[in-house]
Protein backbone atom coordinates (compact mmCIF):
# COMPACT_ATOMS: atom_id res chain seq x y z
CA UNK A 1 0.00 0.00 0.00
CA UNK A 2 1.32 3.49 -0.93
CA UNK A 3 2.32 5.65 2.22
CA UNK A 4 1.62 8.82 0.30
CA UNK A 5 -1.46 8.72 -2.34
CA UNK A 6 -2.95 12.19 -4.04
CA UNK A 7 -5.74 11.83 -6.27
CA UNK A 8 -6.89 14.11 -8.09
CA UNK A 9 -5.88 17.04 -5.91
CA UNK A 10 -6.94 20.64 -6.78
CA UNK A 11 -6.03 23.76 -4.64
CA UNK A 12 -6.83 27.56 -5.91
CA UNK A 13 -5.55 30.90 -3.98
CA UNK A 14 -7.49 33.76 -5.18
CA UNK A 15 -8.38 32.19 -8.03
CA UNK A 16 -5.16 31.32 -9.00
CA UNK A 17 -4.20 27.50 -9.52
CA UNK A 18 -1.85 26.42 -7.09
CA UNK A 19 -2.27 22.64 -7.58
CA UNK A 20 -4.03 21.49 -11.00
CA UNK A 21 -5.66 17.66 -10.74
CA UNK A 22 -2.51 16.15 -9.73
CA UNK A 23 -2.11 13.28 -8.62
CA UNK A 24 0.80 10.43 -7.70
CA UNK A 25 1.43 8.13 -4.88
CA UNK A 26 4.52 7.23 -3.05
CA UNK A 27 5.64 3.85 -1.77
CA UNK A 28 7.48 2.93 1.92
CA UNK A 29 10.73 3.25 2.12
CA UNK A 30 11.41 5.69 -1.31
CA UNK A 31 13.09 9.16 -1.23
CA UNK A 32 10.77 11.10 -3.17
CA UNK A 33 11.48 14.82 -4.35
CA UNK A 34 9.48 17.33 -5.74
CA UNK A 35 11.17 19.87 -8.04
CA UNK A 36 10.54 22.78 -9.42
CA UNK A 37 10.83 27.13 -9.57
CA UNK A 38 9.89 29.23 -6.36
CA UNK A 39 6.41 29.89 -6.40
CA UNK A 40 5.41 26.37 -8.51
CA UNK A 41 3.03 25.09 -5.61
CA UNK A 42 5.65 22.89 -3.48
CA UNK A 43 5.33 24.20 -0.38
CA UNK A 44 1.69 24.25 -0.77
CA UNK A 45 1.26 20.45 -1.87
CA UNK A 46 3.65 19.81 1.03
CA UNK A 47 1.24 21.87 3.47
CA UNK A 48 -1.61 19.77 1.89
CA UNK A 49 0.18 16.78 2.79
CA UNK A 50 0.60 17.33 6.49
CA UNK A 51 -2.81 18.75 6.63
CA UNK A 52 -2.16 22.73 7.30
CA UNK A 53 -4.07 23.21 4.09
CA UNK A 54 -6.99 21.63 2.58
CA UNK A 55 -7.53 20.86 -1.56
CA UNK A 56 -10.62 22.44 -3.14
CA UNK A 57 -10.78 19.19 -4.73
CA UNK A 58 -9.50 15.85 -5.13
CA UNK A 59 -8.16 13.74 -2.14
CA UNK A 60 -4.93 12.93 -0.21
CA UNK A 61 -3.93 10.21 2.10
CA UNK A 62 -1.69 9.95 4.23
CA UNK A 63 -0.16 6.37 6.28
CA UNK A 64 -3.78 6.01 4.71
CA UNK A 65 -5.49 8.48 6.52
CA UNK A 66 -7.30 11.66 4.93
CA UNK A 67 -5.14 14.63 5.07
CA UNK A 68 -7.28 16.83 6.97
CA UNK A 69 -7.81 14.30 9.41
CA UNK A 70 -4.54 14.00 10.84
CA UNK A 71 -4.26 14.03 14.30
CA UNK A 72 -1.76 12.97 17.28
CA UNK A 73 -1.82 9.06 16.50
CA UNK A 74 -0.60 9.98 13.12
CA UNK A 75 1.38 13.26 13.69
CA UNK A 76 3.37 10.42 15.76
CA UNK A 77 4.62 8.84 13.04
CA UNK A 78 5.33 11.87 10.93
CA UNK A 79 8.50 14.35 11.12
CA UNK A 80 7.63 17.59 9.07
CA UNK A 81 11.17 19.97 8.78
CA UNK A 82 9.95 23.42 7.32
CA UNK A 83 12.31 26.30 6.19
CA UNK A 84 9.51 28.27 8.55
CA UNK A 85 9.29 25.73 11.23
CA UNK A 86 10.49 27.90 14.85
CA UNK A 87 12.71 27.45 17.23
CA UNK A 88 12.95 28.68 21.00
CA UNK A 89 15.46 31.24 20.35
CA UNK A 90 16.60 31.41 24.21
CA UNK A 91 16.66 27.92 24.90
CA UNK A 92 19.47 25.47 23.92
CA UNK A 93 19.83 23.25 21.41
CA UNK A 94 19.45 20.60 23.81
CA UNK A 95 16.45 21.87 25.70
CA UNK A 96 14.54 22.83 22.31
CA UNK A 97 15.00 18.98 21.40
CA UNK A 98 14.07 17.88 24.93
CA UNK A 99 10.61 19.53 24.37
CA UNK A 100 9.75 17.68 21.44
CA UNK A 101 10.98 14.73 23.03
CA UNK A 102 8.09 14.62 25.58
CA UNK A 103 5.67 15.56 23.68
CA UNK A 104 6.36 12.24 21.19
CA UNK A 105 7.00 10.17 24.09
CA UNK A 106 10.52 9.44 23.19
CA UNK A 107 13.68 8.71 25.42
CA UNK A 108 15.99 11.41 25.59
CA UNK A 109 18.60 9.12 24.88
CA UNK A 110 17.26 10.41 21.62
CA UNK A 111 18.60 13.71 21.67
CA UNK A 112 22.01 12.75 21.77
CA UNK A 113 21.86 9.96 18.54
CA UNK A 114 19.92 12.83 16.45
CA UNK A 115 22.76 15.36 17.47
CA UNK A 116 25.61 12.69 16.29
CA UNK A 117 23.57 12.23 13.14
CA UNK A 118 23.26 16.28 12.14
CA UNK A 119 26.75 16.55 14.03
CA UNK A 120 25.85 19.22 16.58
CA UNK A 121 26.91 16.86 19.73
CA UNK A 122 29.32 19.16 20.84
CA UNK A 123 27.16 22.23 20.46
CA UNK A 124 24.19 20.67 22.31
CA UNK A 125 24.64 23.42 24.91
CA UNK A 126 24.38 26.42 22.98
CA UNK A 127 21.34 28.61 23.27
CA UNK A 128 19.46 28.97 19.87
CA UNK A 129 19.96 32.26 19.07
CA UNK A 130 23.46 31.68 18.91
CA UNK A 131 23.73 29.54 15.97
CA UNK A 132 24.33 29.99 12.28
CA UNK A 133 21.33 29.35 9.60
CA UNK A 134 22.76 26.18 8.48
CA UNK A 135 22.86 24.93 12.19
CA UNK A 136 19.63 26.20 12.81
CA UNK A 137 18.61 24.05 9.84
CA UNK A 138 20.33 20.68 11.02
CA UNK A 139 18.36 21.85 14.27
CA UNK A 140 15.12 21.63 12.48
CA UNK A 141 15.96 18.02 10.88
CA UNK A 142 17.32 16.70 14.81
CA UNK A 143 13.94 17.40 15.48
CA UNK A 144 12.18 15.71 13.00
CA UNK A 145 14.37 12.90 13.62
CA UNK A 146 13.59 12.51 17.05
CA UNK A 147 10.68 10.03 16.75
CA UNK A 148 12.13 8.28 14.46
CA UNK A 149 9.21 8.90 11.47
CA UNK A 150 7.96 6.78 9.58
CA UNK A 151 7.27 9.25 7.02
CA UNK A 152 9.37 12.93 6.78
CA UNK A 153 8.71 15.86 4.92
CA UNK A 154 11.33 18.51 3.93
CA UNK A 155 10.49 21.99 2.49
CA UNK A 156 13.82 22.69 0.88
CA UNK A 157 16.13 21.23 3.20
CA UNK A 158 19.33 22.68 2.65
CA UNK A 159 18.31 26.40 0.98
CA UNK A 160 20.64 28.60 0.95
CA UNK A 161 22.86 26.40 2.90
CA UNK A 162 26.67 25.95 2.22
CA UNK A 163 28.14 23.07 1.09
CA UNK A 164 29.41 21.80 4.79
CA UNK A 165 26.00 22.27 6.18
CA UNK A 166 24.50 20.70 3.13
CA UNK A 167 26.68 17.63 3.22
CA UNK A 168 25.79 16.87 6.97
CA UNK A 169 22.20 16.79 6.15
CA UNK A 170 22.43 14.69 3.02
CA UNK A 171 24.25 12.23 5.03
CA UNK A 172 21.55 12.30 7.82
CA UNK A 173 18.66 11.79 5.52
CA UNK A 174 20.77 8.88 3.76
CA UNK A 175 21.34 7.14 6.77
CA UNK A 176 17.39 7.71 7.73
CA UNK A 177 16.00 6.86 4.86
CA UNK A 178 18.37 2.99 4.84
CA UNK A 179 16.48 2.85 8.27
CA UNK A 180 13.27 2.43 6.26
CA UNK A 181 12.16 6.52 6.50
CA UNK A 182 9.96 7.53 3.86
CA UNK A 183 11.29 11.37 3.06
CA UNK A 184 9.51 13.67 0.91
CA UNK A 185 10.86 16.57 -0.01
CA UNK A 186 10.86 19.58 -2.43
CA UNK A 187 13.80 21.76 -3.27
CA UNK A 188 14.54 23.93 -5.94
CA UNK A 189 18.09 22.12 -6.18
CA UNK A 190 18.05 19.73 -8.83
CA UNK A 191 21.44 18.48 -7.67
CA UNK A 192 20.20 17.50 -4.19
CA UNK A 193 17.19 15.70 -5.93
CA UNK A 194 19.91 13.70 -7.99
CA UNK A 195 21.86 13.04 -5.10
CA UNK A 196 19.04 11.72 -2.55
CA UNK A 197 15.84 10.95 -4.54
CA UNK A 198 14.98 7.77 -6.02
CA UNK A 199 12.07 9.37 -7.99
CA UNK A 200 11.64 13.15 -9.24
CA UNK A 201 8.51 14.82 -10.24
CA UNK A 202 8.50 18.32 -11.68
CA UNK A 203 6.02 21.07 -10.84
CA UNK A 204 5.53 23.18 -13.11
CA UNK A 205 2.51 25.85 -13.35
CA UNK A 206 0.45 23.28 -10.54
CA UNK A 207 0.93 20.36 -13.13
CA UNK A 208 3.53 17.50 -12.78
CA UNK A 209 4.64 16.97 -16.58
CA UNK A 210 7.10 14.28 -15.64
CA UNK A 211 7.74 12.40 -12.98
CA UNK A 212 10.30 9.03 -12.45
CA UNK A 213 14.13 8.16 -11.61
CA UNK A 214 17.01 10.48 -11.93
CA UNK A 215 18.65 8.03 -13.87
CA UNK A 216 15.76 6.66 -15.98
CA UNK A 217 14.81 10.53 -17.16
CA UNK A 218 18.14 11.14 -18.18
CA UNK A 219 18.25 7.91 -19.91
CA UNK A 220 15.31 9.66 -21.82
CA UNK A 221 16.27 12.35 -22.38
CA UNK A 222 19.39 11.48 -23.54
CA UNK A 223 21.14 11.66 -27.14
CA UNK A 224 23.02 8.77 -26.51
CA UNK A 225 26.16 10.27 -27.49
CA UNK A 226 29.60 10.64 -25.66
CA UNK A 227 32.31 13.45 -25.90
CA UNK A 228 36.20 11.86 -26.07
CA UNK A 229 38.89 13.87 -25.59
CA UNK A 230 42.28 12.89 -27.09
CA UNK A 231 45.15 14.23 -26.33
CA UNK A 232 45.91 17.15 -27.95
CA UNK A 233 42.86 17.23 -30.47
CA UNK A 234 39.72 19.23 -30.10
CA UNK A 235 36.83 17.79 -28.09
CA UNK A 236 34.49 15.67 -30.41
CA UNK A 237 31.26 13.79 -30.19
CA UNK A 238 30.78 10.26 -30.92
CA UNK A 239 27.77 7.79 -30.83
CA UNK A 240 26.20 4.68 -30.84
CA UNK A 241 27.27 2.11 -33.96
CA UNK A 242 29.55 0.72 -35.68
CA UNK A 243 31.60 3.55 -37.08
CA UNK A 244 32.07 5.51 -34.27
CA UNK A 245 32.62 2.30 -32.10
CA UNK A 246 35.59 1.43 -34.50
CA UNK A 247 37.02 4.73 -33.60
CA UNK A 248 36.79 4.49 -30.10
CA UNK A 249 38.55 1.32 -30.38
CA UNK A 250 41.15 3.13 -32.44
CA UNK A 251 41.49 5.80 -30.04
CA UNK A 252 41.66 3.30 -27.05
CA UNK A 253 44.43 1.08 -28.60
CA UNK A 254 46.60 4.04 -29.57
CA UNK A 255 46.60 5.51 -26.07
CA UNK A 256 44.99 9.03 -27.04
CA UNK A 257 41.88 9.15 -25.07
CA UNK A 258 42.00 11.75 -22.32
CA UNK A 259 38.51 11.95 -20.78
CA UNK A 260 34.83 10.48 -21.71
CA UNK A 261 31.68 11.98 -20.94
CA UNK A 262 28.56 10.77 -20.90
CA UNK A 263 26.14 13.40 -22.86
CA UNK A 264 22.78 12.88 -20.69
CA UNK A 265 21.21 15.95 -19.89
CA UNK A 266 20.83 17.13 -16.07
CA UNK A 267 18.10 17.48 -14.59
CA UNK A 268 17.87 20.80 -15.10
CA UNK A 269 18.62 20.71 -18.78
CA UNK A 270 15.52 18.18 -18.72
CA UNK A 271 12.96 20.55 -16.39
CA UNK A 272 13.91 23.50 -18.73
CA UNK A 273 13.43 21.18 -21.87
CA UNK A 274 9.81 20.16 -20.94
CA UNK A 275 8.62 23.12 -19.07
CA UNK A 276 10.27 25.44 -21.26
CA UNK A 277 11.61 27.36 -18.27
CA UNK A 278 14.59 27.05 -15.54
CA UNK A 279 14.66 26.68 -11.90
CA UNK A 280 14.75 30.25 -10.07
CA UNK B 1 -10.68 15.47 26.33
CA UNK B 2 -7.57 13.94 25.55
CA UNK B 3 -4.98 15.14 27.73
CA UNK B 4 -1.46 13.87 28.96
CA UNK B 5 0.46 14.95 32.08
CA UNK B 6 3.78 14.44 30.72
CA UNK B 7 2.79 16.74 27.41
CA UNK B 8 1.00 19.67 29.13
CA UNK B 9 4.40 19.85 31.79
CA UNK B 10 6.33 19.66 28.95
CA UNK B 11 5.19 22.66 27.38
CA UNK B 12 5.33 24.08 31.02
CA UNK B 13 8.83 23.56 32.30
CA UNK B 14 9.51 25.22 28.53
CA UNK B 15 7.96 28.10 29.47
CA UNK B 16 9.57 28.38 32.75
CA UNK B 17 12.59 27.84 31.27
CA UNK B 18 12.13 30.02 28.52
CA UNK B 19 10.48 33.08 30.69
CA UNK B 20 12.98 33.04 32.79
CA UNK B 21 15.19 34.57 30.52
CA UNK B 22 12.44 36.76 28.90
CA UNK B 23 13.16 40.63 30.58
CA UNK B 24 10.24 41.86 28.53
CA UNK B 25 7.99 39.34 30.54
CA UNK B 26 9.80 39.23 34.37
CA UNK B 27 10.04 43.24 34.18
CA UNK B 28 6.30 43.37 33.96
CA UNK B 29 5.66 41.22 37.26
CA UNK B 30 6.97 44.26 38.79
CA UNK B 31 4.34 46.58 38.24
CA UNK B 32 1.71 45.25 40.25
CA UNK B 33 3.96 44.85 43.13
CA UNK B 34 5.48 48.61 42.53
CA UNK B 35 2.06 49.55 42.62
CA UNK B 36 1.27 47.96 46.32
CA UNK B 37 4.37 49.18 47.80
CA UNK B 38 3.11 52.53 46.46
CA UNK B 39 -0.47 51.88 48.45
CA UNK B 40 1.27 50.50 51.38
CA UNK B 41 3.31 53.59 52.16
CA UNK B 42 0.27 55.91 51.29
CA UNK B 43 -1.59 54.35 54.28
CA UNK B 44 -4.86 53.94 55.00
CA UNK B 45 -5.65 50.85 52.67
CA UNK B 46 -9.52 49.99 51.80
CA UNK B 47 -10.75 47.41 49.89
CA UNK B 48 -11.02 48.83 47.04
CA UNK B 49 -7.70 49.45 47.07
CA UNK B 50 -6.71 46.00 47.88
CA UNK B 51 -8.54 44.75 44.52
CA UNK B 52 -6.83 47.41 42.58
CA UNK B 53 -3.63 45.93 42.97
CA UNK B 54 -5.38 42.40 42.47
CA UNK B 55 -7.32 43.44 39.27
CA UNK B 56 -3.82 45.32 38.14
CA UNK B 57 -2.16 42.16 38.49
CA UNK B 58 -4.83 39.99 36.18
CA UNK B 59 -4.50 42.37 33.72
CA UNK B 60 -0.77 43.31 33.41
CA UNK B 61 0.46 40.05 34.80
CA UNK B 62 -2.30 37.08 34.03
CA UNK B 63 -3.91 38.50 30.57
CA UNK B 64 -0.36 40.37 29.66
CA UNK B 65 2.02 37.42 30.17
CA UNK B 66 -0.30 35.12 28.76
CA UNK B 67 -1.18 36.80 24.99
CA UNK B 68 2.69 37.65 25.31
CA UNK B 69 3.39 33.68 25.56
CA UNK B 70 1.09 33.09 22.85
CA UNK B 71 2.16 35.98 20.33
CA UNK B 72 5.73 34.95 20.55
CA UNK B 73 4.70 31.23 19.78
CA UNK B 74 3.22 32.62 16.67
CA UNK B 75 5.41 35.12 15.73
CA UNK B 76 8.85 32.69 16.04
CA UNK B 77 6.09 29.64 14.12
CA UNK B 78 6.91 27.65 17.05
CA UNK B 79 2.94 27.26 17.98
CA UNK B 80 2.34 26.12 14.21
CA UNK B 81 5.47 23.49 14.79
CA UNK B 82 3.72 22.09 18.24
CA UNK B 83 0.35 22.42 16.46
CA UNK B 84 1.68 19.59 14.09
CA UNK B 85 3.39 17.41 16.93
CA UNK B 86 0.87 15.08 18.47
CA UNK B 87 0.43 17.51 21.50
CA UNK B 88 -3.74 18.04 21.39
CA UNK B 89 -5.51 21.74 21.83
CA UNK B 90 -6.00 20.80 25.42
CA UNK B 91 -2.74 19.97 26.28
CA UNK B 92 -1.35 22.75 24.17
CA UNK B 93 -3.83 25.32 25.66
CA UNK B 94 -3.43 23.94 29.35
CA UNK B 95 0.55 24.13 29.07
CA UNK B 96 0.65 27.47 27.94
CA UNK B 97 -1.91 28.79 30.37
CA UNK B 98 0.22 27.02 33.91
CA UNK B 99 3.14 29.16 33.77
CA UNK B 100 1.02 32.53 34.08
CA UNK B 101 -1.49 30.88 36.19
CA UNK B 102 1.51 30.09 38.52
CA UNK B 103 2.79 33.44 38.39
CA UNK B 104 -0.19 35.36 38.65
CA UNK B 105 -0.99 33.37 42.37
CA UNK B 106 2.40 34.42 43.47
CA UNK B 107 2.61 37.97 42.32
CA UNK B 108 -1.14 37.68 44.15
CA UNK B 109 0.11 36.46 47.55
CA UNK B 110 3.07 39.06 47.29
CA UNK B 111 0.73 42.19 46.68
CA UNK B 112 -1.69 40.93 49.38
CA UNK B 113 1.20 40.61 51.59
CA UNK B 114 2.55 44.14 50.96
CA UNK B 115 -1.17 45.76 51.39
CA UNK B 116 -1.47 43.58 54.36
CA UNK B 117 -5.02 42.54 52.96
CA UNK B 118 -6.57 39.26 54.99
CA UNK B 119 -9.65 38.44 53.22
CA UNK B 120 -12.28 36.94 55.45
CA UNK B 121 -12.73 33.53 54.32
CA UNK B 122 -9.43 32.21 52.30
CA UNK B 123 -11.15 29.39 50.67
CA UNK B 124 -14.44 31.77 48.95
CA UNK B 125 -11.40 34.36 48.49
CA UNK B 126 -9.17 31.86 46.50
CA UNK B 127 -12.30 31.08 44.45
CA UNK B 128 -12.89 34.09 43.47
CA UNK B 129 -9.22 34.71 42.15
CA UNK B 130 -9.49 31.32 40.32
CA UNK B 131 -12.70 31.90 38.76
CA UNK B 132 -11.31 35.62 37.82
CA UNK B 133 -7.79 34.12 36.82
CA UNK B 134 -9.66 31.80 34.45
CA UNK B 135 -10.84 34.35 32.77
CA UNK B 136 -8.08 36.27 31.68
CA UNK B 137 -6.22 33.26 31.19
CA UNK B 138 -8.73 33.00 28.53
CA UNK B 139 -8.52 36.64 27.10
CA UNK B 140 -4.51 36.58 27.03
CA UNK B 141 -4.90 33.67 25.10
CA UNK B 142 -7.28 34.82 22.37
CA UNK B 143 -5.23 37.86 22.03
CA UNK B 144 -2.16 36.62 21.50
CA UNK B 145 -4.08 34.12 19.29
CA UNK B 146 -5.63 37.23 16.96
CA UNK B 147 -2.19 39.14 16.88
CA UNK B 148 0.91 38.61 14.47
CA UNK B 149 3.44 39.13 17.07
CA UNK B 150 4.76 40.35 20.50
CA UNK B 151 4.68 44.28 19.55
CA UNK B 152 0.90 43.99 17.96
CA UNK B 153 -0.03 41.51 21.05
CA UNK B 154 1.38 44.15 23.82
CA UNK B 155 -0.53 47.09 22.34
CA UNK B 156 -3.80 45.11 21.48
CA UNK B 157 -3.69 44.71 25.58
CA UNK B 158 -3.44 48.19 26.58
CA UNK B 159 -6.95 48.92 26.36
CA UNK B 160 -7.76 45.55 28.46
CA UNK B 161 -5.23 46.11 30.85
CA UNK B 162 -6.62 49.63 31.31
CA UNK B 163 -10.19 48.73 30.79
CA UNK B 164 -9.68 45.56 33.68
CA UNK B 165 -6.86 46.72 35.80
CA UNK B 166 -8.16 50.38 36.11
CA UNK B 167 -11.78 49.37 36.05
CA UNK B 168 -12.81 49.86 39.77
CA UNK B 169 -12.49 53.67 39.01
CA UNK B 170 -15.57 52.74 36.21
CA UNK B 171 -17.51 52.02 39.14
CA UNK B 172 -18.06 55.97 39.61
CA UNK B 173 -18.69 56.03 36.09
CA UNK B 174 -21.44 53.52 35.72
CA UNK B 175 -23.48 55.06 38.46
CA UNK B 176 -24.22 57.71 36.77
CA UNK B 177 -24.86 56.40 33.55
CA UNK B 178 -27.55 53.65 32.93
CA UNK B 179 -25.95 52.32 30.02
CA UNK B 180 -22.92 52.26 31.27
CA UNK B 181 -24.14 50.47 34.38
CA UNK B 182 -23.86 47.17 32.48
CA UNK B 183 -19.66 47.97 33.23
CA UNK B 184 -21.18 46.49 36.60
CA UNK B 185 -20.93 43.06 35.28
CA UNK B 186 -17.24 43.31 34.35
CA UNK B 187 -15.47 40.30 35.75
CA UNK B 188 -13.17 43.18 37.80
CA UNK B 189 -16.17 44.79 39.32
CA UNK B 190 -18.11 41.59 40.27
CA UNK B 191 -14.92 40.42 42.05
CA UNK B 192 -14.55 43.60 44.10
CA UNK B 193 -18.61 43.03 44.19
CA UNK B 194 -17.66 39.54 45.47
CA UNK B 195 -15.02 40.83 48.02
CA UNK B 196 -17.69 43.24 49.55
CA UNK B 197 -19.95 40.78 50.24
CA UNK B 198 -17.04 38.08 51.55
CA UNK B 199 -15.77 41.27 54.07
CA UNK B 200 -20.21 41.74 54.95
CA UNK B 201 -20.16 38.03 55.81
CA UNK B 202 -23.11 37.98 53.11
CA UNK B 203 -22.02 34.82 52.24
CA UNK B 204 -25.45 33.30 50.49
CA UNK B 205 -25.35 36.70 48.07
CA UNK B 206 -21.82 35.62 47.22
CA UNK B 207 -23.33 32.78 44.13
CA UNK B 208 -24.63 35.66 41.87
CA UNK B 209 -20.83 37.72 41.46
CA UNK B 210 -19.34 33.90 41.51
CA UNK B 211 -21.34 33.17 38.75
CA UNK B 212 -21.01 35.75 36.40
CA UNK B 213 -17.50 35.62 36.26
CA UNK B 214 -18.23 32.11 36.24
CA UNK B 215 -19.91 33.14 32.83
CA UNK B 216 -17.41 35.71 31.65
CA UNK B 217 -14.65 32.52 31.78
CA UNK B 218 -16.38 29.74 30.25
CA UNK B 219 -17.36 32.31 27.66
CA UNK B 220 -13.52 33.59 27.07
CA UNK B 221 -12.20 29.56 27.66
CA UNK B 222 -14.78 28.43 24.54
CA UNK B 223 -13.78 31.93 22.55
CA UNK B 224 -10.17 30.59 23.22
CA UNK B 225 -10.93 27.34 21.98
CA UNK B 226 -12.49 28.76 19.17
CA UNK B 227 -9.61 30.91 17.86
CA UNK B 228 -7.02 28.23 18.55
CA UNK B 229 -9.14 25.63 16.31
CA UNK B 230 -9.19 28.27 13.60
CA UNK B 231 -5.93 28.47 13.49
CA UNK B 232 -5.67 25.25 13.64
CA UNK B 233 -7.22 24.85 10.86
CA UNK B 234 -5.55 26.92 8.69
CA UNK B 235 -2.07 26.24 9.80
Amino acid sequence: MPIIEVDQITKEFSGQVALNKISFSIQQGEVFGLVGPSGAGKTTLLQLLTGQVKADTGQAKVLGHTTNRLRGEQLQEIGIMTDNSGLYDRLSIYDNLKLYCRLYGCSLKRIEEVLMIVHLGAEQKKKVQHLSKGMRQRVLLARALLHEPRLLFLDEPTSALDPMNTYYIHQGLRALNQKGTTIFLTTHDMREAEALCHRVAFLHEGKLPLMGSPTKLRERFSDATVTVRLTGREPMILQNGPEDAKKMYDYFCSNQVVTIHSNEPTLDEIFIHVTGRGLV
Amino acid sequence: MNLSIQRTLAIFLKDVKDVTRNLFVTTTLLVPILLAIAYRNLGDITLEIHYTVINLTFSSVTAFVQCTLIAEEKEKNTLRTLMLSPATTSEILLGKSLLSLLITLITILLCIQITGYVPEHVGLFALGIIGSCLFYLALGTVLGLITKSVMEASVVVLPIMFLFGFGTMLETLASNNAYLKLLEYLPNLQLLRFAELLEQQKFTSLGLPLLVIGIWSVLSALLAVMVYRKQLNSR
